[in-house]
């Protein structure tokens, strides 16, 4: 009986949250034509002529160059920051190395809008000739994603006991071995949800992709509005979402894929029934 | 004892600090500037100073307030509302989960879309004759409300937004809930406890980190909440669904006001560094 | 995953992504507006410039379209900073003002003014100075749906009840017209008559779609019911005129046509697709709205209930005539450019007649001269609609080209929504606008 209940939850939750993706799948195999008179859930004459529209333009809409851009770039965003923030967090959690300033300073540039730097970066930028590069973009994007990785993984290496830490001192090691070999695996789970969530925000990020490339290193958000404007123009409704389901596959795949990792780790602890 | 010394502990710390150091410093410092200059996009190389106006505009701004209390309302209330329900769904889902890990797939799914294009989709399916919402509303009870309309964009929004990230509370938990040891849990059944009692005095308790975590990160996300409310509304009606985020880009990009957006950007970076800093010190004291 | 491996694959990508080449500038590069009939018009008209036998290599043109999303800002942060990515790049009138300190004017010769006629290639000057080629206008229709509007015409008793609502609302004595002679007020009864909360026997839900986003391209639809009236943002000596009559009877009719449910629920995010999704329902009567749509609106395969029934005519008159807000897409030369004489070669080339006839045949939408307009009537019909409406009632308020235009056009989304969502005064709205455009103005 509860069981079933969990599972009506579980289904209620899964609908009301994707909604908007539901719809844009279904959206995406409509023709304008019907678009223009079935506002339903159905679909009654289902085409891929958004999909061959989005995946062939390749001369003016270069779908396969901004996927791959988006994925350098993101990887750069992501990887890097959890290299810098890995061992910061280390520091911050075992001595109380900047736990007081530094900490509080970094978390805080989730909360500005970062993009006020955006006129003095590109300047630096076009002086360090990194505008409308992958790395470039990737540089930011670790910016952008270092407070969040710091945060989970300074939460993380925390709720670690120490007397682990303080067990592989005795027996003589670093504390830059403690940190790789003891804290690392411990917090496998911790690293591999910032890389998710890392890659996720790093993926989505518009507005950096607008301002610093041009054409080499443009990546998927700001190549997928050349279909669509968020505002001040038309919308062709199937294409673009077209453009938002192809999109969204590279991080949902990766998320998925990594998500198996940590349920694997996790098992091992978890409840059973 | 330490179990990094003061001296390990910056070293761990350099290489952080100084690529922020590098990739912000400058910008930062140039952004100092343009805070205390008359500065427009045809002078950006030649700043004049003039002293701290831009920050007094800004503070006598009625707009600049009206978006932080946007902001402010926008953060508290989405982080508070994700946070429960991504906890009830961890709690709550963890048995069916536990046995089923692709079940987490569809839970995460919303995640992955830019917030934009969530934005941008929404305007397709509440539109009234093109959404299919208003459509079935219409078909089943021959009306639907002005859901962007002055009166119910904000809970719109908030929707919209809590929606796409509960799952992002919910995954946190989850892991949280899961990584509570086995023993724990045992000791607690042992003793008797019903399920609640154990969850309220036990699990609860060792999850508290994660849910202050959870909280407070939302809340920031929440907080400058910029590319679905600026796909779906824009900044609303005479203004009134202006974030922190979109006040700061309209002033900056289309009202050209870069000295008084950036002096926004600075005030709001010591407002909550001093939150921050305040917070910090009571559970500093706290914990000794 | 290992945190190694991840950081490993991050520095091998770092490299990687340095050793990229740059791109070589032998050509001429030139910044298009991405995505529309612009796009493919500008294509086959480049293609056709770069096939001459005269055009040497190092002059070909190479084009580059960055998205749509936040394209005038971006373009901004590149002129800005001095960009040299691109050579030409767009402009449009109401942002010429703002992006003419990085860019250069260009002598187009004196045939240019044949091609286009004065009064457009104006929408392309600044200070005097001739800073782009117009190649694209817009400018805004009223459709209208001939077989609704024509019923209520042949029927004693409707019309009756239109006269009747007119009455009531407007406290106007008027009967039904042909929509190609409505003033405001005929087409304010109209769009009563057909909503369902004035009249619950209209066969459509609404009367008009208004587009009342607070966003500044709906503002340049707006401006001209004002306009007709009379109004303008500064006098001749520069004063800000934004509180006249016109200004205060414009807003009200919107005010209350919203208010009375002539126009869906949701106006107040409305924009272009918005209100094409909803007039293409045919659940609308009519809907003011720029001229780009209607290529869709008269296609049957795209919005098939309403394609075959749509009328398009100038937008209504006011006691001083009707009114057309009008602005144009031109391309310009950077300051920056790399290959500045190729760059102006083009320009020049792009100004002839034969290249805007083959830029009107490519899908463009470029406003000619009649005489020019006559050659491609027979292929594109909506051009010569399109020169006539610019001709007779196409204007630009005073200051709308000035650098901070775009931001007048901003504060005033941000005011006039205000007040049409009820949060303030029509005084209120109109004093904040005037404090804040003068502010903006001012030389």
């Amino acid at each position: 009986m509860l069981n079933l209940l969990r599972w009506l939850v579980f289904v209620v939750a899964v609908l009301a949250m994707n909604f908007p993706v539901i719809v844009t799948v279904i959206t995406s195999f409509k023709s304008a034509r019907e678009l223009s008179f079935n506002p339903g859930f159905w679909i009654g004459e289902p085409t891929l002529e958004n999909y061959t529209r989005v995946l062939g333009e390749t001369d003016r809409f270069n779908i396969y160059g901004y996927l791959f851009n988006s994925t350098i770039a993101s990887l750069i965003g992501t990887g890097l920051a959890i290299a810098l923030a890995f061992p910061a967090a280390y520091a911050i959690a075992r001595s109380e190395a900047g736990r007081r300033t530094l900490l509080p300073l970094i978390i805080n540039l989730r909360a500005v809008p970062l993009i006020i730097f955006a006129i003095p970066l590109y300047m630096m930028y076009q002086w360090l000739g990194l505008l409308d590069t992958q790395l470039g973009l990737g540089l930011i994007l670790t910016i952008v994603n270092t407070p969040l990785a710091l945060v989970i993984l300074v939460n993380a290496i925390s709720d670690v006991p120490s007397e682990l830490d303080e067990a592989a001192k005795m027996d003589g090691a670093s504390s830059w071995q403690v940190m790789l070999m003891i804290i690392r695996p411990v917090v496998r789970p911790a690293v591999v949800t910032t890389f998710i969530f890392g890659f996720i925000t790093a993926w989505n990020e518009f507005l950096f992709g607008l301002m610093l490339t041009t054409s080499r290193a443009v990546p998927m958000t700001v190549g997928a509005s050349f279909f669509f404007a968020a505002s001040g123009g038309g919308v062709q409704w199937g294409t673009a979402s077209a453009v938002m389901v192809l999109g969204a596959l590279p991080p949902a795949l990766l998320g998925l894929l990594m998500y198996r990792q940590i349920s694997a780790s996790l098992t091992a602890g978890a409840v059973k029934g | 004892m330490a179990i990094v010394n003061r001296a390990e502990g910056r070293a761990y710390l350099t290489p952080l600090v100084g690529f922020l150091l590098f990739f912000l410093g400058f910008p930062a410092a140039v952004n100092l500037v343009y805070s205390i200059s008359t500065v427009s996009f045809e002078t950006l190389r030649s700043p004049s100073l003039s002293g701290f106006g831009n920050y007094a505009a800004v503070l006598a701004d009625r707009e600049f307030w009206g978006a932080v209390s946007f902001s402010m309302r926008f953060g508290v209330l989405t982080a508070l509302a994700e946070c429960l329900i991504g906890l009830f769904l961890a709690v709550f889902l963890t048995p069916l989960l536990a046995k089923r890990s692709y079940l987490m797939a569809p839970l995460m799914l919303p995640l992955m879309v830019a917030p934009a294009m969530i934005g941008l989709m929404y305007r397709l399916v509440l539109h009234e004759f093109a959404g299919p919402v208003p459509y079935y509303l219409f078909e089943w009870f021959g009306d639907s409300p002005a859901f962007l309309g002055v009166d119910n964009a904000f809970r719109t929004l908030l929707v919209v937004e809590i929606l796409q990230w509960t799952p992002f509370a919910f995954l946190l938990f989850y892991m949280a809930y899961a990584a509570i040891p086995l023993e724990v849990r045992e000791a607690a059944s042992l003793d008797g406890a019903s399920a609640l009692k154990a969850l309220w005095w036990v699990e609860l308790p060792l999850m508290l980190p994660t849910l202050v975590i959870a909280f407070f990160i939302r809340f920031i996300d929440g907080f400058r909440v910029f590319d679905n409310v600026y796909a779906l509304t824009g900044s609303g009606a005479g203004g009134s669904t202006t974030s922190l985020s979109i006040y700061i880009y309209q002033a900056f990009f289309k009202g050209g006001a870069i000295g008084k957006a950036v002096a926004a950007s600075v005030v709001l970076f010591l407002a909550s560094l001093a939150v921050l800093y305040g917070l910090n010190w009571i559970t500093g004291r706290g914990r000794r | 995953m290992k945190l190694n491996s991840t950081s490993f694959s991050a520095v091998a990508v770092l490299f990687a992504s340095v050793a990229l080449p740059g791109i070589s500038h032998a050509t001429v590069t030139v910044l298009g507006w991405p995505g529309g009939s612009e796009e493919t018009a500008l294509r086959a008209t480049v293609e056709a410039y770069n096939a001459q036998s005269g055009i040497a290599d190092a002059d070909k043109v190479e084009l580059l379209f960055f998205n749509r999303d936040g394209f005038f800002d971006k373009l901004q942060a590149d002129m800005a900073a001095g960009s040299d990515a691109f050579d030409v790049n767009l402009v449009a009138t109401y942002s010429i003002g703002r992006y003419a300190p990085y860019m250069e004017p260009v002598d187009l010769g004196a045939d240019a003014g044949k091609v286009f006629g004065e009064s457009v290639l104006k929408t392309m000057q600044f200070d005097g100075e001739q800073y782009g080629v117009p190649t694209d206008l817009s400018l805004h229709f009223m459709y209208y749906r001939k077989d609704l509007v024509d019923a209520l015409m042949q029927d004693d008793v409707a019309k009756k009840k239109y006269a009747e609502i007119a009455k009531e609302h407007l406290g106007k004595d008027l009967q039904p017209k042909d929509p190609d002679s409505w003033t405001w007020d005929d087409w304010a009864a109209t769009t009563l008559y057909f909503s369902k909360q004035v009249n619950s026997e209209s066969p459509v839900r609404y009367g008009t779609v208004l587009q009342m986003k607070n966003l500044l391209f709906n503002m340049m639809v707006f401006q001209s019911l004002p306009r007709s009236y009379g109004a303008d943002w500064t006098d001749k000596d520069g004063n800000v005129t934004v509180d006249s009559d016109a200004y205060k009877t414009g807003l009200e009719l919107y005010k209350k046509l919203y208010d009375a449910g002539a126009s869906p629920k949701d106006s107040l995010s409305y924009e272009y697709a918005e209100t094409n999704a909803a007039y293409g329902s045919g659940q609308a009567a009519t809907a003011l709205q720029w001229n780009a749509a209607a290529a869709d609106l008269t296609n049957a395969e795209k919005t098939p209930a309403v394609a075959a029934v749509t009328g398009i005519v100038a937008p209504p008159a006011g006691p001083n005539g009707r009114a057309d807000h009008i602005h144009g897409l031109g391309l310009g030369l950077n300051k920056n450019a790399k290959n500045k004489e190729g760059a102006v070669k083009f320009l020049k080339w792009l100004a002839t007649e034969d290249a805007a006839l083959l830029y009107a045949r490519s899908g463009g939408s470029p406003a000619l001269a009649p005489d020019v307009a006559a050659k491609v009537s027979k292929e594109r019909p909506d051009l010569v609609k399109l020169g006539e409406f610019a001709s007779q009632y196409g204007y630009v308020m005073n200051g709308a080209t000035s650098a901070n235009a775009l931001s007048v056009y901003e504060l005033q989304a941000k005011e006039f929504t205000g007040y049409w969502a009820g949060q303030q005064s029509l005084e209120d709205a109109l004093a904040h606008t005037k404090t804040g455009m003068q502010d903006l103005l001012k030389k």
